[in-house]
C-alpha cells in the first residue's frame, strides 16, 4: 500500500472512531431518563448512568436544587472521605468515597457504584440517594418519575397509649380529614407508599392501621386510617419538622377528651439511643461515684491544693461554719481505701479529714478542713474529680454555702474509653483582690440598639432587659447602693479604644469582642461590688421555661445562687436552676458576676408574665432579695470592708 | 569490612528515619463507631450515642463525620437541643490538639433562641470532637470561613472552647 492509501486508511479509522465514541457518548446521552420531580423536569448538568443508577457531581445545580426542595443539607470537604447529606427531620446518609457501602438513618447498604472524588466535590449514585431521602424513583412511560413517599410509620406503645409517627419526604399536605374519638382517616397529596397496607396492634389502644395508596404516579395520595378500639381517644401531636407528626391514641380514662395534647413519649428513648450501627452501651447511673485518689500539694503562697480523683459523677455540697471549719459532701460517693488526716505543716489549714460517711444506701464522703480563720476555698469542679485551694487569704465572700456537680456526664463506659479530660482551661481572670467602690452595683440589661436580643411573641429582648434594670435600679438606689447601668437607652454601647486594643492584640473578631468587653469595663473599671447581666430566655421548645442563672468564675456561684432563691420565690417562675455556662460578660467582670435569663419568650405561661409590668417589678425585687442575701446591706457592707 | 560497616551504618540510618516516620505520621486507632454528644432538653444533660464509621478511619475523615453527625443531633424522635435547621459542616481542619469547625451562616439562627439552645448545640459538639479517641483538646468555631468570637444569640465565646468550657 502506497501512502497516499495509508493516509486514506488513516483518515477512515480516526473517522469510525470519533463515529463510534459520539455514537457511544449519544447512547450514554439517551440513557440518562428524563426525571419529573414535583410537576417540574429536573435537570442534571452532566448525569451518567451508571450500574442502573445515576452518576451525579454534588456541583450539579440540578442535585442543590433537589436537596433544596427536600429541605436537606449537604457536607463534604475534599480532605474528608465522607460525603454526608442530612434530611429535614436529621436522619444522615453517609457515602464514603471510594466505597459503594453507604449508611441510612444507621442502616447500612450498597449503592450500584462507589461515590468518586470530583475536585471539591463528589459524585454520588443519585437515585440511591432518592430512594434514602423517601424518594423513589418510579418509571412512567418513557420518563421517571421521582415520586417522595410516606417513609415511616412506627408504632410505638407506652403502657396503654400507642403513638403512630408518620414521617415522609415533603411536608405532609392533607386533602381530606375523616375525624372521630377513635378513628382517624386523612388523605395525604402528593405523596406515594410502599410501606405495608395494613398492620394490627392488638393489644393496644389502637386497633387496626390501613395505608391505602391512590392517584397517579406523577400525583399520588396515600390515605392513612387508624382505628383505635371502641372508646379511645386520640390526638395530633405537629413534629418537629412539616414532614412528621404523630397520633397519640389511648384509652378513654380520666383524661378529657379535649385536653391539649401533650408531647408524646417519644419512639426512642433517650435514655436509651436509638442505634447507629452498633449496640449502645448502658449509661452509668450519675451519682455512683468513687474517690479513686487524694492528692494534697503546697502550691505558691502556702495555698493548699487537695486534688480528689473520682470515677463517675457526683453532686457535692459545701458548707462554711462559723468556727472556721469548711466541709464538703460528695453525695452517693464511695471513698476507695481508708479515711485521711492530714495536718499541714504550712499554710493556714491546721487540719484536713476525708472520711466516709452516709449510710449504705447513700454513702457520702466527706472531706474537711480546720481554718486559722476565714480563707478563701476554692472549689474546681472537673469531669474527672474536684479540686479544693485553700488560700491563705481572707475569703473575700465569704458565702456559707455552695453546690455543685462534679465528674464526668453520663457516658457509655462499655464501648467507650474511659474520658480522658483535656488539661483544664486555666482561668485567665481571678478572683479580685480587692474592690475600689463596694456600694457599686453594676447591671447590663441585655442587648440593645441593632442587637434586638430574642424576639418572639410580640416580645423584644432588649425592650424587657432595659426595663427590668431601670426597676431593679429604683430598689436598689432606695437601699442606699450606688448603681450604675451599662447602657440607660436603646443602645448596643462599644468603646471605640476596646475596638482598637482588641485589633492590636490580634483577637479573633476583635468588634464583637469590644461590645462585650464595654459592658464589662463598666463594672471592671470602677471597681463595682457586682455584676448582673439581665436577659430573656428563648428556646426551640416551647416547652422550655423558667428563670436560668448562670455562672462561670468560682466566686459566682453562691451569688447565682442567692439570686436564684430571691427571683423564684418573689416573681414565682419555674426554677430553671443554677449553670455554669461560657458566657463573655459573666466570665470577663471580675468581680462577683451572674447572667440572668428571667423567662422563656417562648413559653406560652413565661410570655404571659412576660407581659405584665407586675411580674418585671418582681423579677427586679426578687434580684434584690438576692443581692441582699449575698452581700448584706450596703452601708454595712462598704464598713466591713474598709 | 569498612565497606560493610558503612552499609549497616545506612541501612540502621534508614531503618532509623522510617521508623519515627511512621510514629509521627501514625493514624490513631478508631474503632467500628465514634461517640457523638447530644444535649437533653433541660439544656444541660449530655447523652452519647453510637455512629458507625465508613471504612476511612483518617483522623481528618473522622473529625468530619464526628461533627457532622453532632451537628444534624440524634436520630428524630429523640428529643434533643439541636443546631438551627440548615446548618451543615463546611470543614473541620485538625492541627495539633486543635480542632478549626467551619459552620455554615445557619447557625446564626441561634440569636433567636437565644442563650439556652447555643450553649446547649456547642457543649454537645465539643464533646463530640473531644473524645479521647480524636486526641482534640480545644474547638474553634468560625462562620461561613468567618472568625467570629462570639454568636449573636448568647454571647458564647466561640474561639478555643474545651470541655471545661461549659
Amino acid at each position: 500500500m502506497g501512502s497516499r492509501g495509508r493516509r486514506s486508511s488513516a483518515l477512515i479509522l480516526a473517522f469510525a472512531l470519533a463515529f463510534v465514541a459520539n455514537a457511544a457518548h449519544a447512547g450514554a446521552q439517551e440513557r440518562a431518563p428524563l426525571l419529573w420531580f414535583q410537576g417540574t423536569r429536573l435537570i442534571f448538568e452532566s448525569p451518567v448512568p451508571q450500574n442502573g443508577d445515576l452518576a451525579v457531581s454534588t456541583r450539579d445545580p440540578g442535585l442543590r436544587r433537589f436537596l433544596d426542595r427536600l429541605g436537606a443539607t449537604f457536607s463534604y470537604e475534599p480532605q474528608s472521605r465522607y460525603a454526608v447529606i442530612t434530611a429535614q427531620d436529621r436522619r444522615t446518609i453517609v457515602f464514603t468515597v471510594g466505597d459503594p457501602w453507604y449508611t441510612a438513618a444507621g442502616v447500612r447498604s450498597r449503592a450500584p457504584f462507589a461515590p468518586t472524588a470530583d475536585g471539591s466535590d463528589v459524585v454520588l449514585p443519585f437515585l440511591t440517594l432518592a430512594r434514602a431521602l423517601y424518594v423513589e424513583p418510579v418509571a412512567d412511560g418513557g420518563e421517571m418519575v421521582l415520586q417522595p413517599r410516606i417513609g415511616v410509620l412506627d408504632v410505638h406503645a407506652d403502657g396503654s397509649r400507642t403513638i403512630v409517627t408518620v414521617r415522609a419526604a415533603m411536608p405532609l399536605i392533607t386533602q381530606n380529614t375523616n375525624d372521630l374519638p377513635d378513628r382517624l382517616q386523612l388523605t395525604f397529596v402528593g405523596q406515594g407508599t410502599s410501606l405495608a397496607p395494613s398492620r394490627r396492634a392488638p393489644g393496644s389502644a389502637l386497633d387496626a392501621i390501613d395505608l391505602t395508596p391512590g392517584g397517579t404516579v406523577r400525583v399520588p395520595t396515600t390515605t392513612l386510617t387508624l382505628a383505635g378500639i371502641p372508646g379511645s381517644v386520640h390526638h395530633v401531636v405537629p413534629g418537629t419538622s412539616p414532614d412528621a407528626f404523630s397520633v397519640v391514641f389511648e384509652p378513654r380514662g380520666p383524661v378529657a377528651v379535649n385536653a391539649p395534647p401533650t408531647p408524646p413519649p417519644l419512639p426512642q428513648s433517650d435514655q436509651n439511643p436509638p442505634d447507629y450501627g452498633a449496640t449502645p452501651a448502658p449509661l452509668i447511673v450519675a451519682g455512683r461515684a468513687t474517690v479513686t485518689d487524694l492528692a494534697f500539694v503546697q502550691g505558691t503562697d502556702d495555698a493548699l491544693t487537695v486534688r480528689v480523683a473520682l470515677s463517675g459523677a457526683a453532686s457535692y455540697e459545701w458548707h462554711r461554719l462559723l468556727d472556721h471549719r469548711w466541709y464538703l459532701d460528695l453525695a452517693s460517693t464511695t471513698l476507695q481505701g481508708p479515711g485521711r488526716d492530714e495536718r499541714p505543716s504550712f499554710g493556714a489549714v491546721q487540719a484536713v479529714r476525708v472520711r466516709q460517711t452516709g449510710s449504705t444506701d447513700t454513702p457520702a464522703v466527706r472531706i474537711a478542713f480546720t481554718l486559722a480563720g476565714d480563707q478563701a476555698v476554692d472549689v474546681q469542679p472537673s469531669a474527672t474529680g474536684l479540686t479544693i485551694t485553700v488560700s491563705t487569704q481572707p475569703a473575700y465572700d465569704t458565702a456559707r454555702v455552695g453546690t455543685g456537680r462534679t465528674g464526668g456526664p453520663p457516658v457509655a463506659v462499655s464501648s467507650v474509653a474511659p474520658e480522658a479530660m483535656p488539661p483544664a482551661e486555666p482561668w485567665k481572670f481571678g478572683a479580685p483582690t480587692g474592690v475600689a467602690n463596694p456600694r457599686l452595683i453594676v447591671l447590663d440589661p441585655g442587648h440593645g440598639g441593632a442587637d434586638t436580643g430574642t424576639a418572639h411573641n410580640g416580645l423584644v429582648e432588649k425592650t424587657l432587659t432595659l426595663d427590668i434594670a431601670q426597676r431593679l435600679r429604683s430598689i436598689l438606689v432606695a437601699q442606699g447602693w450606688q448603681v450604675k447601668l451599662t447602657r440607660e437607652t436603646d443602645v448596643d454601647p462599644v468603646s471605640q479604644d476596646n475596638i482598637a486594643k482588641m485589633r492590636a492584640d490580634g483577637k479573633p473578631n476583635a468588634d464583637d469582642r469590644a461590645y462585650l468587653q464595654t459592658r464589662c469595663d463598666v463594672a471592671n473599671s470602677a471597681g463595682a461590688r457586682l455584676f448582673i447581666s439581665i436577659h430573656v430566655n428563648s428556646a426551640p421548645f416551647a416547652s422550655a421555661r423558667g428563670s436560668t442563672f448562670y455562672w462561670y468564675k468560682p466566686q459566682d456561684a453562691p451569688f447565682a445562687q442567692a439570686l436564684e432563691k430571691g427571683v423564684v420565690a418573689s416573681a414565682g417562675t419555674v426554677d430553671d436552676g443554677v449553670r455554669h455556662e461560657n458566657f463573655y460578660v459573666v466570665r470577663h467582670a471580675t468581680m462577683p458576676a451572674v447572667l440572668i435569663e428571667t423567662a422563656f419568650a417562648t413559653n406560652p405561661s413565661d410570655v404571659e408574665l412576660l407581659r405584665q409590668p407586675s411580674f418585671l417589678q418582681n423579677v427586679a425585687q426578687g434580684m434584690a432579695n438576692g443581692i441582699k442575701a449575698f452581700a448584706g446591706a450596703p452601708a454595712s457592707n462598704a464598713v466591713s470592708k474598709q | 569490612m569498612r565497606t560493610s560497616r558503612a552499609l549497616a551504618l545506612i541501612v540502621l540510618f534508614f531503618v532509623a528515619v522510617g521508623a519515627a516516620w511512621w510514629w509521627f505520621h501514625r493514624s490513631p486507632a478508631f474503632g467500628d463507631s465514634i461517640t457523638v454528644y447530644y444535649t437533653k432538653p433541660d439544656g444541660t444533660t449530655l447523652a452519647p450515642w453510637r455512629v458507625s464509621l465508613g471504612p476511612a478511619r483518617d483522623p481528618q475523615s473522622v473529625a468530619f463525620y464526628a461533627a457532622t453527625q453532632a451537628v444534624a443531633g440524634p436520630p428524630p424522635g429523640t428529643d434533643a437541643v439541636r443546631f438551627p435547621a440548615g446548618t451543615r459542616v463546611r470543614s473541620v481542619h485538625v492541627h495539633g490538639t486543635t480542632a478549626d469547625v467551619d459552620l455554615s451562616k445557619e447557625v446564626a439562627g441561634s440569636s433567636q433562641e437565644g442563650s439556652f439552645a447555643e450553649a446547649a448545640e456547642f457543649k454537645a459538639l465539643v464533646w463530640t470532637l473531644t473524645q479521647p479517641s480524636l486526641h482534640v483538646s480545644t474547638v474553634t468555631v468560625t462562620v461561613d470561613g468567618a472568625q467570629v468570637a462570639t454568636l449573636p444569640g448568647g454571647h458564647l465565646e466561640l474561639d478555643g472552647l474545651t470541655r471545661s468550657s461549659f
